[in-house]
């Protein structure tokens, strides 16, 4: 009889959905007036041997009966917890944020900015409209001189306005405005009036620096330049420096990057020469020094430039040099 | 300019330098090799060095120059071929100098009973390798001595000139001149600077130190000449080259600084091979105009400063040696006590280039070569002041601040086409117009960087690239009075597709809340603002609005009653696009940063207790306004927090705005009270 209760019970469990249902069959079959309470009472009416018989199974059956609701009342509180959990539950989507990136000049110019100020070098710029007598009288290279040749201007009001053809413009402005000693790195945009197309731009980018101190010379400005260009080209680059005139410079080096491509023995790249022209450099000329104020017999300074947009082509594999300015420079 | 190896072995008898040892030599000296091949001349292998040779050393445009530049490297003595003395007529040469102030010296001789005909084939060789064409012997002798000694000469016909009377003058008849070439030069007598021929009675018959004009030619029946060569004040060459827009290797030599003592030499050479080559006799005293004899400058020298400037330990003797090769004048040491040590030198005299103590220096260094300057040894670094403006932080600053928040940087020319300005424009100021621009497209710099964010967003969109968030800095320009304007701006542009529903959703087709793109690209804006410690900044509707801007949807941007910038929704363009734009003026804003200090950190210790209030206000008041001075009242111990948490609009032309106030610090019974206070609440 008590396993007819005990199947009963596990086929009207198999019904109960909520634990309210759950309380009530409990009621039913454990409760005060539960059927195996009843069959407790019963047993008090029971011949000793047979209370003594009945007795350990009735037992046996309350106790299977309270297993069966505990791990029911188990089962039931689980499902509606993760049903709870299953509401609030929210899916991922698709949605593939933007990143942002910036440009690549901004990031070239970035990493060699961080070396110089690990060098502890300024960074300044300078106006792009200036004066003939900031980016050429100063440095050195008066009205109808020969190096004004080196340059095409692109001119605001002839003769006096003009937009900068180099950032050593910057540099004047710098000598004139700050007392030495000082290191400062320009990366400046320079403007000149030359046709675009693939490999020529009105805009160019260059970068300058100007040092001066008590004491500097091209052995210090060598290694600065070198330790500049294994940092962007690598360990290996082979940097020459060569006598190379400049008017703004005295005495004025040319430094060049031996071609990568045939390494010094010319071919299609490098023109033939070998070598790649990177830039310019010297020791600042005293005629600068003068006009900027400068007392030549405490301070001698050298100063380098050279253009950026190359470099950054190279390294970004870009071929048109109208990309960098804008038109079909995209970011993947 | 090009060296024949030969040639260079001809003037340094000693010379055992291989062409590519001399070429690498003369790279490091000052003359970069930018070509060496093998060529034949007269039955032989030799070698053209091609070189070049910058603005200060005209001396080296020829190859007597190069060939002491190499005889100096190499301490070897140079053999140029001896003047020979020549017997000269005795009538004088008419020649008159009316522009005194052009002209450093003529020197001038007339050959006559000359013949002229074909060159000897050495010749016209020797000139094809210098990419000359032959024309006849006397013109081919003219241009090889120009190559050989750097001095362009120039050659008439004495029959073709009138009056035999020659003068140099500047231009005040002629309106054009027909070169040797046969092209016509248009010419400008009212020239500012003014143009320098060289004519007789009636005829122009140069333009000196450019090129010859046809009508006294040299042809090859021409049987008496006067030879001229001259120097000049190299500006007036330069500017008439320049004006005239004719370049020619006389010219390219004479726009340069050439010593006119070397006119005797030179002339001497070209007299000699002239009676040589094509017979004839000196009919005349040479004409010698040379008022202000070039003297070298003496120059006091420290030979211990090419180490201080190289760096390396240059010896002292070393140095004089150096000079001593390059031909420089060693005088004693000055007795001037105070500068023991210091002698004075003398630079020869084609040595125009050389004029003070640091030129002298280079001579030294340059010949010592750089590549004996070890090239990679940091230098000591000394610590100096930090002078970086602040504005170059910040513009990093707010690169970064942009890229994190999802936008692209691109970079657009600051020179834009006719018309683009007017569309972008808000400012006061006038146009900025380049004068001489070849790209005569991009004629105008641009007012905005509005304008080339609108390019870029053009190529993309063409290009169909969807997605579309980009930023740029950079200069922008104006013109007031006569004062050139300019100053660094951001630029941020936002293209929205009003199409596609931005997939934010989950699997269940739940979409998220859509912000508007106005209010999108203000919380960005807000954003960057914020995060660089510029908080209340305020919006009111632009007086002066863009041309592409919606009229309704414009803002002008400022902080504490400086306008700092523009924000707009631009006019439609596109049928399922929206563009959104703004611009910020760095220079006010790195102003405006320098005053702003703001420490945002805070203890908490008591709950927020947060309350709303209803404000009424008429359509034309700014809650902002309302809020900034509830801020003020409430105090920066007790306000966590401030804004608008949602907007009705009501009858007769007012708003109700609902203010969300959270309180710090305060208990709840404290902070309704204060609450109940600022907003005049019962």
């Amino acid at each position: 009889m008590n396993q007819d209760i005990i199947q009963q019970l596990k086929s009207e469990l198999k019904n109960v959905k909520s634990l309210e249902d759950l309380k009530n069959l409990w009621r039913e079959y454990l409760g005060k007036k539960g059927r195996l309470k009843l069959l407790v009472k019963e047993l008090s009416g029971m011949p000793g041997e047979e209370k003594r018989k009945q007795g350990p199974l009735i037992q046996k059956a309350q106790k299977t009966a309270q297993e069966l609701f505990d791990v029911k009342e188990k089962e039931l509180s689980e499902d509606k917890l993760s049903r709870e959990l299953k509401d609030q539950a929210e899916e991922l989507d698709f949605a593939i944020p933007k990143i942002g990136h910036l440009h690549p000049l901004t990031k070239t110019i970035r990493e060699m900015n961080n070396l110089f100020i690990g060098m502890g070098y300024s960074i300044m710029d300078g106006p792009e409209i200036e004066t003939d007598e900031y980016c050429f009288q100063r440095m050195n290279v008066p009205a109808d001189h020969p190096a004004r040749d080196l340059q095409d201007t692109l001119y605001i009001k002839e003769p006096k306005y003009l937009l900068r053809t180099q950032t050593s413009s910057i540099e004047a402005r710098l000598l004139e405005k700050y007392q030495p000693p000082f290191k400062v790195v320009s990366p400046g945009r320079v403007y000149r009036n030359e046709k675009v197309n693939k490999s020529n731009h009105f805009i160019f980018h260059h970068y300058q620096g100007v040092v001066v101190m008590e004491e500097v010379g091209l052995k210090d400005l060598f290694g600065t330049l070198t330790a500049m260009f294994k940092k962007m080209y690598g360990q290996e680059v082979i940097i020459r420096y060569r006598n190379k005139y400049y008017p703004e410079v005295e005495p004025g080096v040319g430094f060049d990057m031996q071609c990568f491509n045939c390494r010094g023995k010319g071919c299609s790249i490098c023109k033939g020469v070998g070598w790649i022209e990177m830039g310019g450099a010297g020791i600042i000329h005293p005629t600068v020094m003068s006009m900027a104020g400068i007392d030549r017999k405490k301070w001698i300074g050298f100063a380098f430039a050279f253009g950026l947009d190359r470099l950054v082509m190279a390294r970004y594999k870009i071929t048109d040099i109208r990309t960098l300015m804008g038109g079909n420079l995209g970011y993947k | 300019m090009k060296a024949l190896y030969s040639q260079i072995k001809k003037l340094v008898p000693d010379l055992k330098a291989s062409p590519r040892e001399a070429s690498e030599v003369l790279t490091m000296a000052g003359f970069m090799t930018d070509s060496l091949e093998k060529v034949q001349y007269r039955d032989k292998e030799d070698y053209l060095i091609g070189l070049e040779v910058r603005q200060n050393r005209a001396d080296c445009l020829s190859i007597i120059g190069i060939a002491q530049e190499l005889a100096a490297y190499y301490n070897l003595k140079m053999k140029l071929s001896e003047i020979k003395p020549l017997a000269f007529g005795e009538k004088e040469i008419k020649i008159k100098v009316e522009a005194a102030n052009f002209v450093k010296r003529i020197f001038a001789v007339e050959i006559s009973n000359l013949k002229n005909g074909e060159s000897p084939v050495w010749l016209k060789e020797f000139l094809n390798l210098y990419d000359f064409n032959s024309v006849n012997l006397l013109v081919d002798l003219s241009n090889f001595i120009m190559i050989y000694t750097g001095y362009p000469s120039h050659l008439l016909d004495k029959e073709k000139i009138q009056d035999g009377q020659i003068s140099w003058a500047m231009n005040k008849d002629f309106e054009k001149i027909i070169t040797l070439d046969g092209s016509e030069i248009k010419l400008n007598k009212n020239n500012k600077n003014g143009e320098l021929i060289i004519r007789d009675g009636k005829n122009i018959l140069a333009l000196a130190g450019i090129v010859g004009g046809q009508t006294a030619e040299i042809s090859s029946g021409t049987q008496s000449i006067i030879a001229e060569m001259a120097v000049y004040d190299r500006t007036i060459i330069r500017q008439n080259s320049r004006s005239l827009k004719i370049v020619t290797e006389a010219s390219g030599r004479l726009e340069k600084d050439l010593d006119p003592n070397g006119i005797d030499y030179a002339m001497n050479l070209l007299v000699s091979l002239i009676l040589e080559n094509n017979g004839g006799n000196l009919t005349a005293k040479p004409y010698n105009y040379y008022p202000e004899r070039r003297i070298s400058p003496t120059i006091e020298f420290n030979p211990k400063s090419p180490s201080v400037y190289a760096g390396i330990d240059i010896p002292e003797e070393k140095a004089v040696e150096i000079l001593k090769n390059l031909r420089f004048e060693i005088k004693k040491p000055t007795s001037n006590p105070s500068r023991k040590g210091n002698i004075t030198v003398t630079p020869p005299t084609d040595r125009m280039d050389v004029s003070m103590t640091e030129d002298v220096i280079e001579e030294v260094i340059r010949m010592i070569g750089y590549n004996n300057i070890p090239p990679d040894q940091l230098p000591k670094l000394a610590i100096v002041k930090n002078i970086t403006p602040k504005i170059i932080y910040l513009s990093d600053q707010i690169k970064n601040i942009l890229v994190n928040l999802g936008f692209d940087e691109i970079l657009s020319l600051p020179l834009v086409k006719k018309g683009d300005n007017e569309k972008v424009n808000y400012s006061p100021l006038d146009v900025v117009t380049t004068q001489n621009s070849v790209n005569e497209e991009y004629p105008d710099l641009r007012q905005s960087i509005a304008s080339g964010l609108l390019s870029q967003l053009e190529e993309y969109r063409k290009k169909n690239i969807e997605h579309i968030n980009i930023f740029e800095i950079g200069k922008v320009f104006g013109k007031k009075e006569n004062k050139y304007l300019e100053h660094e701006s951001l630029g941020v542009l936002v293209y929205k597709r009003l199409d596609i529903p931005p997939l934010e959703k989950g699997a269940r087709g739940i979409f998220k809340n859509k912000i508007s793109g106005i209010n999108n690209l203000k919380k960005n804006l807000e954003t960057l603002l914020r995060s660089l410690g510029l908080n209340d900044i305020c919006y009111s509707l632009s007086k002066v609005k863009p041309e592409i801007a919606n009229p309704y949807s414009c803002w002008d941007i400022s902080f504490n009653e400086k306008e700092v910038g523009i924000l707009y929704k631009l006019k439609p363009r596109e049928k399922n696009g929206a563009v959104y734009f703004f611009e910020l003026n760095l220079a006010i804003l790195t102003e405006l940063l320098e005053k702003v200090r703001r420490n945002p950190v805070v203890e908490i210790t008591k709950k927020l207790v947060i309350l709303d209030a209803n404000v009424e206000l008429s359509k034309d008041k700014s809650i902002t306004e309302f809020i900034k001075e509830i801020k003020q009242k409430i105090g920066g111990d007790n306000l966590w927090s401030i804004g608008v948490s949602d907007v009705f609009p009501l009858a007769d032309d007012k708003i109700r705005y609902t203010v969300k106030v959270s309180y710090q610090e305060l208990s709840d019974q404290e902070a309704k009270k204060l609450h109940q206070k600022m907003f005049g609440l019962r």
